[in-house]
């Protein structure tokens, strides 16, 4: 009996101990250094320029010369696009490119919000700061910080943009809105040291919305964005009010989450397991292993050798196009590999995709977008900032076509302040862009609980 | 004598029927084991099975002759290419990181600049077309190869060869290796057969999808018959290793002898054991010395490396046509994809150089030939499906993982290859092996880089097959 107690209190005392070292730990980094050579002997320019989008004949000319010398191949007979992006739509998506496709309109469109760039830790960062035009009396526009992904940029978030700036239903919180892009991606430079990984990225970014006067704020992200919006609120917990993401890999996979895989489908009930859980990572080892390999191709070779995968995306703007709206397509739902034009105009637009495609192109930013994998997963899984847990608000929007299904017992081994897990009705991994109706209601619902809560 | 008299007794203690038992389960013991053995003493083979890979419907009869063919270029393609490389958009490398985020950029610009003004294109088709090309059409496909006749056959024994290549390698690879097996005069020569497998170079690609190794395995198995060899050796090295393998494995009677520089061996019980054992008691599980030091750490020498190494692999089994799109219309994103291997296959460390070692032991020339046979064939896209439809479904569950290689084998086992085989492991699916050395130096693409030392262990292997 005496035995069994020690025992007991011990194992008690161990949870206790290991419950009050996660609560304490606060990531940390330092202060980076990102531009070429040595960092000079004056202070850094804190100006912030303003910045718009620009093109001209030239570049135009340029493109039009590359895509009418492409030498394609013919996809396999019957192959839609289980082998890549399909040959022959392809041809199809490119002759839109070339002859209707109208950039300028397109970046007179980018620029209708207004652009800044501003020099943090010796790197150029670009990003929108779109300020609402009326905001409701008595109360404040919310700051929050919107970070896009990869092969994405801040034009994902042009639909959801107004949704939260200019909201139609009068009890509607309303935001002011900043969407930086990652350096290295866009118009944002790119690091010229080796290292910069996305907690450098969080810490650039807290000393952007800094230096523009914010306190506090909200952040907002998906695929990298969620990492480096997650690793934002691990640097600084009293600074970012509330975390919202769409996408969330586990990093550290625990006792709860081995157990649920096991037993999740016998018991789903003990695990919190609804139907679309169980229907979305059952067969396990199809669900989760073989569908992980078949995709992950492209991480696999730009988390090892991003210079030379990125060198022939940058000289040739079909290449690049292949490579990124391929993605637009299985990543919007799997099912799409099966279509001979990969579904991809079902959910967006030729002009939207290739406005996308656009950036990266004018900007030459393909091979330093894939470096932030190496940076990310060179030296393996086990970063310190994946061991550590989440307190801040946190809000979840469980997108059913997402590339990686996280069932609510597996956020919340992360994420410790799980305010809201909504399971949306449709949508995949560029949910802003292709659900920004469903996105925007979300993001109101959640933030609105937790100012809620906050008041109290 | 004692123990002979108790069984005896006990013997003829027995009533009838358990006599009877006793003697009848003896001899049913002793027929399934002379039927296991012989079982495994019995060569087996796999089915040849068949395809057809050309556009559309299958005709019904196909032409089987054999047309001479000459590799040519034109001022159109050469100047096409140079504005292509004229307009390449190069990336500043991160400062530091040598060929460790790949191709290092400002070593490229070198290479390319070397391209651009110096490279002679056409001097180097007539290198090229120094040996007589052909093409026939096997399956529905165009296959290309090359026929190299000795030129002094009197008192020599005059043996058939075929030399696989691999990815992203060609049929000239060989070219340096070629005059050591062709024109020596010692006794034996070898008459030898180059063909491109199908997807590569100047073979047509499949237009249909499921073309494996196997495929490609049977098509060079009716190119040897349509040319007249009934008996043959083969020689091949990454996707070459694999068909000739396989090859091996469908008609043993026509293969006099099989030799690799490269084998991949089953993962199983005895290699997991050879692992955990291996490092402390080598010779218990039948490592060598030299083995140990190539193999040991295994995580860090193996998996990692591996895992490192491998990100090509899983992006061209998986998307072939998104990845070779880019590649294929941009000739410096071609050259920095495939010099790449040819520079950290040749050695690892070569990731740590600021030129990636590149030079060292290949002329540019040489490289750039190479890639401008990718160039110039438009077939990187074809041959990266290859990886494809080698890995569709489970690799250890097909037919040929799990039938073993009974013609004589012979091995090089170079240095800085990719993943070493030891000879135990080897043994496991290849039943014959004659000839097994350690070489003192060369990677990956060991004809290319060592084209002696391959040679003579080539030549040494063959010798012993033949008994001479």
């Amino acid at each position: 009996m005496f035995t069994e107690l020690l025992v007991c209190l011990l194992i008690g005392g161990l949870i206790c101990f290991l419950v009050q070292r996660s609560r304490k730990q606060v990531l940390k980094t330092e202060d980076g250094w990102w531009g070429p050579g040595a960092p000079p002997d004056g202070g850094e320019d804190v100006t912030i320029y303003p910045f718009k989008v620009s093109t001209n004949d030239k570049e135009l000319e340029d493109l039009y010369t590359r895509i009418d010398q492409t030498r394609p191949v013919p996809s396999l007979e019957d192959s839609q696009f289980n082998y890549g992006f399909n040959s022959q739509y392809l041809q199809k998506v490119v002759s839109y490119w070339r002859h209707d496709f109208d950039w300028r309109g397109q970046v007179d469109k980018l620029n209708q919000y207004s652009h800044f760039k501003t020099n943090i830790e010796g790197v150029n960062i670009h990003y929108l700061h779109v300020k609402p035009k009326k905001v409701p009396v008595g109360s404040a526009a919310i700051p929050l910080i919107m970070v896009h992904g990869w092969p994405g940029s801040f034009y994902e978030f042009y639909g959801l943009i107004p949704l939260l700036t200019e909201p139609t239903e009068p009890h509607d919180l309303v935001f002011e809105v900043v969407c930086p892009s990652i350096p290295g991606y866009g118009f944002s430079e790119a690091p010229h040291k080796k290292g910069f990984d996305s907690v450098c990225a969080a810490h650039i970014f807290h000393k952007l919305m800094q230096r523009l006067g914010f306190q506090q704020f909200y952040a907002h992200g998906g695929d990298w964005g969620w990492l480096v919006t997650t690793n934002m609120a691990q640097l600084q917990p009293k600074t970012v009010r509330g975390l919202h993401v769409n996408f969330a890999p586990p990093s550290k996979p625990g006792l709860p989450m081995a157990l649920s895989i096991m037993l999740g489908n016998r018991f789903p009930k003990l695990f919190g397991f609804t139907d679309m859980d169980v229907q979305r990572l059952y067969p396990c080892m199809d669900k989760l292993v073989v569908e992980s390999i078949k995709e992950s191709g492209y991480m696999h070779i730009q988390a090892t050798k991003p210079d030379t995968v990125g060198r022939g995306l940058n000289d040739s703007p079909v290449g690049l196009a292949a490579y990124i709206l391929e993605k637009f397509s299985t990543w919007t739902s799997r099912d799409f590999r099966n279509l001979e034009d990969g579904g991809l105009t079902r959910k967006f637009s030729l002009d939207d995709l290739l406005t996308n495609v656009m950036i990266y192109w004018t900007s030459g930013c393909i091979v330093s977008s894939m470096r932030f994998y190496k940076e990310n997963f060179g030296k393996g899984l086990n970063a310190p900032h994946s061991k550590m847990t989440v307190f801040v608000p946190t809000g979840f929007a469980c997108f059913p076509n997402e590339l990686m299904h996280t069932p609510k017992l597996w956020v919340k081994q992360k994420y410790r302040n799980l305010v809201t897990f909504t399971p949306m009705a449709r949508g995949g991994h560029f949910a802003a862009m292709e659900e920004p109706q469903l996105m925007a209601e979300d993001i109101q619902k959640f933030i609105k609980l937790v100012e809620k809560k906050k008041q109290q | 004598m004692e123990r002979l008299q108790v069984l005896k007794g006990t013997f003829c203690s027995l009533d009838a029927f358990q006599k009877q038992l006793l003697i009848g389960s003896a001899v049913a013991a002793g027929g399934i084991l002379a039927y296991m053995v012989q079982k495994r003493r019995q060569v087996k083979s796999i089915p040849l099975g068949e395809g057809w890979w050309g556009a559309g419907e299958k005709p019904l009869s196909e032409d089987d002759q054999i047309y001479p063919f000459k590799v040519q270029t034109s001022d159109e393609e050469i100047e096409d290419l140079h504005e292509r490389i004229d307009r390449t958009r190069y990336a500043d490398p991160l400062e530091d990181s040598c060929f460790q985020y790949g191709f290092n950029s400002t070593h490229l610009k070198k290479v390319v600049s070397y391209w651009r003004h110096t490279f002679d294109w056409k001097k180097q088709v007539e290198v090229l077309n120094k040996y007589p090309h052909f093409k026939t059409k096997i399956e529905g496909l165009d296959v290309h190869f090359i026929h190299v006749r000795p030129p002094h056959r009197d008192n020599q024994k005059v043996l058939p060869l075929m030399l696989v290549h691999g990815w992203p390698g060609s049929f000239y690879e060989f070219y340096r290796i070629l005059p050591l097996l062709t024109e020596n005069q010692d006794g034996v020569v070898f008459e030898v057969i180059c063909p491109s497998i199908p997807g590569y170079a100047f073979s047509e690609a499949s237009h249909k999808q499921g073309f494996n190794s196997l495929a490609a395995a049977r098509i060079f198995l009716t190119l040897m018959e349509r040319l007249g060899f009934s008996q043959f050796y083969l020689q091949g090295g990454d996707w070459g290793s694999l068909i000739t393998t396989n090859m091996s494995q469908m008609k043993p009677q026509c293969v006099k002898g099989l030799h690799l520089n490269m084998c991949t061996s089953n993962k199983g019980f005895k290699v997991m054991l050879s692992l955990i054992v291996g490092p402390y008691l080598p010779f218990l599980v039948g490592l060598s010395r030299e083995d140990v030091r190539r193999l040991f750490p295994f995580f860090e020498k193996n998996v990692w490396e591996i895992l490192k190494e491998s990100g090509y692999l899983h992006i061209q089994a998986t998307k072939p046509d998104t990845a070779g799109c880019g590649a294929n219309d941009s000739p410096v994103g071609l050259a920095a994809y495939i010099l790449e291997k040819f520079s950290t296959w040749t050695d690892i460390r070569n990731r740590d150089l600021e030129d990636g070692g590149l030079e060292r032991k290949f002329s540019l020339d040489d490289l750039l030939t190479n890639v401008m046979i990718y160039w110039t064939t438009g077939s990187i896209v074809s041959s990266m499906r290859f990886y494809k439809e080698n890995f569709k479904g489970n690799p250890d569950n097909r037919v040929n993982a799990k039938t073993g290689i009974f013609v004589p084998t012979g091995l090089a086992a170079f240095p800085n290859e990719l993943l070493h085989c030891p000879k135990s492991w080897a043994q496991i699916r290849y039943r014959n092996i004659q000839s097994y050395n350690y070489m003192p130096r060369g990677g990956h693409f060991a004809a290319f880089e060592e084209p002696q030392l391959l040679a003579n262990d080539f030549v040494q292997f063959v010798k012993k097959v033949e008994k001479f």
